[in-house]
């Protein structure tokens, strides 16, 4: 669908919001608290496609995003920050929801870091939701989130890590309670540990992951029913060569999140950097998530 | 044994934990649990026991009934906080009772264990008057609030934490077999 982009605007030095509206009073999908939507993004020689969380209540007349611009982003982001304005518009995919409330939790308690709060933004808009909130910030971006957050006790920002008693917090949660957690990958990594450790069963502990890819040694991913062999270069990703080389192998994040891209692997090691295989499924490497993940091996046998 | 009869593991404490309640409706205790972990309390049930269930040396605590013990584990588990496990141990209709109040004081299915324990008699759902019948150890029994001769069938009710219970008779009225113990 097309959307437009009704308002932009900086929320801290790094990170951007936006308006999505529909064009031409189109309706706009339901989107439930915890889904996000693909942006194509036009790049100068490629489109980008990025997922990001809607902040905005599921009822909203209009999606909001919130953008981080990522250091060393090869596209998307930077082109968000840098070159979108009021006014263009974006194919735009209907939302998919990885992150849904947990139904079962009588209570929430939900933890974020940096852009991570944004999933957490749409959860804050439910109506009666039992929850408590911490979130972790840069000092300098203080006053910005303080805007997003509601002023009761039930919402609480950091400024360093070391008000933030993790353990404490933990151990003091009722039984009916779930966590929720979404962030950078080293605070989710603390978190899942302390929970762990403290004895938190992981079936009330869940998280969102906004990705995970990273450049590597190109590769050739051979195709075996399609009856084609790609390369894979430095800094594309196997679903991004796959695409390039006219091919349309399923997806829906792009963030190794959803499970969507899942593709059988027939020989060849994948060098796997999803959040969606078992640590078995992992182990066996016949399966690759084609939008994160690579190969240690030259080559790679898929059933594609 | 029909497929729906859950399936019990050997009792032994989850090392994740980092408090352990265990309830039972024997008497005591399996044998050496207390000084295997530190945060562990064990409920029992000591008909005739003191009146108030105090908690004794060893962290335990004796209930004069399984009634008693279940009116008090709601309110129990409702001040407990995460990294608690839960053990029930005894009969059928015990332990999925016990488990079906720890679900709805929050606690997940992986946070639960259940170990069935002491005599093999089962609590029986009469089907046609909705009458629970305690402690039944034959497949054949009549019902006490409808008099139906009942047929106990293998099929386990979670919710109920009972056997159903259908007229003997239903397909030649008058004929009722021979009862035969519960083996399982
Ligand atoms: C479910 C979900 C929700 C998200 N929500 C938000 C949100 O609310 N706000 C937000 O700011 N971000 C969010 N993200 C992250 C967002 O989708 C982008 O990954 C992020 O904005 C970086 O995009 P980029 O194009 O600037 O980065 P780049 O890192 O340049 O990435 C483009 C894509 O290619 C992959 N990639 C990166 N580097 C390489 C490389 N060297 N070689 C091969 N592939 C590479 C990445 O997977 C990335 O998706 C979310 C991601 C997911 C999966
Ligand atoms: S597209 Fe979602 S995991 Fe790859």
């Amino acid at each position: 669908m097309k959307l437009k982009i009704e308002a932009a605007g900086q929320l801290t030095s790094g990170i951007r919001k936006f308006t999505l509206a529909p064009v031409d009073g189109a309706v706009l999908p339901r989107a439930g608290a915890g889904s996000h939507v693909v942006l194509e993004i036009p790049g100068p020689n490629r489109v980008w496609k990025n997922a990001y969380s809607i902040t905005s209540a599921a009822d909203a007349l209009a999606y909001e995003i919130m953008v981080r611009r990522v250091e060393k982003s090869r596209g998307g982001s930077a082109w968000l920050h840098e070159h979108a304005k009021v006014g263009d518009v974006l194919e735009v995919y209907p939302p998919q929801n990885l992150f849904a409330p947990q139904r079962k939790a009588k209570r929430h308690l939900l933890l974020s870091a940096g852009i991570g709060i944004t999933p957490f933004l749409s959860y804050l808009k439910l109506p009666g939701l039992a929850y408590e909130m911490h979130h972790c910030c840069k000092p300098e971006d203080e006053t910005a989130f303080r805007t997003l957050l509601p002023s009761g006790p039930e919402a609480t920002l950091h400024t360093s890590r070391n008000t933030l008693n993790l353990e404490a917090l933990l151990k003091r949660q009722k039984l009916d309670t779930h966590l929720s957690v979404c962030g950078p990958e080293s605070f989710m990594d603390v978190v899942l540990a302390t929970a762990a450790h403290v004895g938190w069963p992981a079936a009330k502990v869940h998280k969102e992951s906004f990705g995970g890819a990273t450049g590597g040694e190109p590769f050739v991913a051979h195709l075996k029913r399609s009856g084609v062999k790609v390369n894979v270069g430095r800094e594309e990703s196997l679903l991004d060569a796959m695409e390039a080389a006219g091919l349309t192998p399923p997806c829906l994040c792009r963030g190794g999140a959803c499970g969507e891209c899942k593709l059988t692997v027939l020989d060849g090691v994948p060098a796997h950097h999803d959040h969606y295989l078992s640590e078995t499924e992992r182990a066996a490497n016949n399966a690759i998530m084609i939008c994160v993940s690579r190969a240690k091996t030259p080559e790679l046998v898929l059933d594609f | 044994m029909s497929k729906n009869r859950p399936v019990y593991e050997p009792f032994a404490l989850e090392p994740s934990g980092r408090a352990h309640l265990v309830v039972t409706s024997l008497d005591a205790p399996p044998e050496g649990i207390e000084d295997s972990f530190d945060n562990i309390e064990v409920w029992t049930v000591k008909h005739n026991g003191p009146g108030v269930p105090v908690l004794a040396a060893g962290g335990v605590r004796p209930f004069r009934s399984t009634t008693e013990l279940l009116a008090q584990l709601g309110h129990r588990l409702g001040r407990e906080t995460a990294g608690l496990r839960f053990y029930a141990i005894g009969s059928e209709a015990f332990i999925w009772d016990a488990y079906n109040i720890g679900i709805v004081a929050g606690l997940h299915p992986s946070e639960i264990s259940l170990h069935r324990a002491g005599p093999l008699v089962r609590r029986v759902y009469c089907s046609h008057c909705r009458t629970m019948i305690e402690g039944v150890p034959v497949n054949i029994v009549s019902c006490p609030s409808c008099e139906a001769a009942l047929f106990v069938r293998d099929h386990f009710s979670r919710r109920l934490a009972a056997f159903m219970g259908v007229k003997v008779d239903a397909e030649v009225p008058g004929e009722i077999p021979a009862a035969e113990v519960f083996t399982s």
